[in-house]
């Protein structure tokens, strides 16, 4: 029990700064063998007792008459002047000062709530997905082939379904097209005209590919009137508008017309036996 | 209540799941708004439009 030896522990400290793993505060410049200094000499009542040091009867060793007793009133304060040294914690910073609080708008839990913004979110996509959509869509269809280009298309004819000695007519460009399967009289009858007396002199070959196929505009070249087929003076066409009479390779030989009927560009599909007008 | 969680779950999880249904939507938005447009203007705009009254001028 004699105990010569003063034990230093951390005893009922008011809080304060942090401790060590050991629950020793860290007080580094804490000197524990300080003693109040007595100072007479000051005016204004001196310093006054360290605050920091236990009063020297709260603990210590002291010589009694069956020796060294060492004793320490554990529930005394380690200092006498008690500054209020209370445990308090600054305000909670926030980590985006200027954001208002929101806690009191928050869902209670996670999920409630949650599908129904994800619609919502969703819902907006499809919108506008939708309307992003429309608008490439109408404006890559303005360039798209207008009616007119539409119109400039070729066309094509089944030539077998033609029996010799017949007109057909077809509409190309709005126009009609004569097309016809000219038997071999009519041939020779095209071509024994001496074609220079002719208004508009064009030989007959010069107007046909093939010479049992006539293809030629059906557009009379005075003032655009249809002309009739298998009618008029000289076996041809025949234009009731002004009277123009053409012949069997189209030429003009009577009435007003200036020039043969036109000849338009075409191909022969010989594979399929298709004429293709264009 | 387990129903939006279903839902939630099934669509709204995955972000490639989520952005393919919201195209398929935008798809299926389109066609339906634009029949349903179409229908309406044709109710609203009845006996006045040419295919209302075709019937009546052209012989066939």
């Amino acid at each position: 029990m004699a105990i010569s030896q003063a034990v230093k522990k951390a005893v009922t400290l008011a809080p304060t700064v942090r401790t060590l793993p050991s629950g020793v505060p860290v007080a580094p410049l804490l000197n524990l063998a300080a003693r109040p200094a007595h100072h007479d000499d000051h005016g204004h009542g001196g310093a006054g007792p360290r605050v920091d040091t236990p009063p020297r009867w709260s603990s210590g060793v002291s010589r009694t008459s069956s020796g060294l007793v060492s004793k320490t009133f554990t529930t005394i304060s380690p200092s006498l002047y008690q500054p209020h040294r209370l445990l308090h914690t600054s305000v909670a910073v926030k980590e985006a000062p200027e954001v208002p609080d929101f806690s009191h708008y928050r869902a209670n839990n996670n999920e409630s709530h949650r599908a129904l913004s994800y619609f919502m979110v969703g819902g907006l996509g499809v919108l506008s997905a939708s309307v992003a959509k429309s608008s490439v869509s109408e404006f890559l269809q303005t360039m798209a082939a207008s009616a007119d280009v539409l119109a400039l298309a070729k066309v094509e004819v089944d030539l077998t379904s033609i029996p010799e000695g017949k007109n057909v007519i077809i509409k190309w460009r709005g126009k009609p097209v004569f097309i016809r399967h000219r038997t071999p009289d009519e041939i020779q009858e095209a071509r024994t005209i001496d074609w220079k007396t002719l208004r508009d002199p064009q030989p007959d070959e010069a107007r046909v590919k093939k010479p049992e196929w006539l293809v030629m505009l059906g557009v009379c070249t005075h003032l655009g009137c249809v002309p009739i087929g298998e009618a008029g003076d000289f076996g041809g066409w025949f234009c009731p508008c002004h009277g123009s009479h053409y012949d069997i390779s189209g030429r003009i030989r009577k009435g007003p017309a200036p020039l043969n009927l036109d000849v338009p560009q075409y191909e022969f599909n010989e594979v399929d036996g298709k004429l293709v007008v264009g | 209540m387990s129903l939006s969680t279903a839902v939630y779950q099934t669509f709204f999880k995955r972000n490639s799941i989520f952005v393919s249904t919201v195209f398929a939507g935008a798809f299926a938005f389109g066609v339906g708004f634009d029949l349903g447009v179409t229908a309406f203007y044709d109710r609203w705009n009845a006996g006045k439009q040419w295919k209302d009254i075709r019937h009546k001028y052209v012989q066939e």
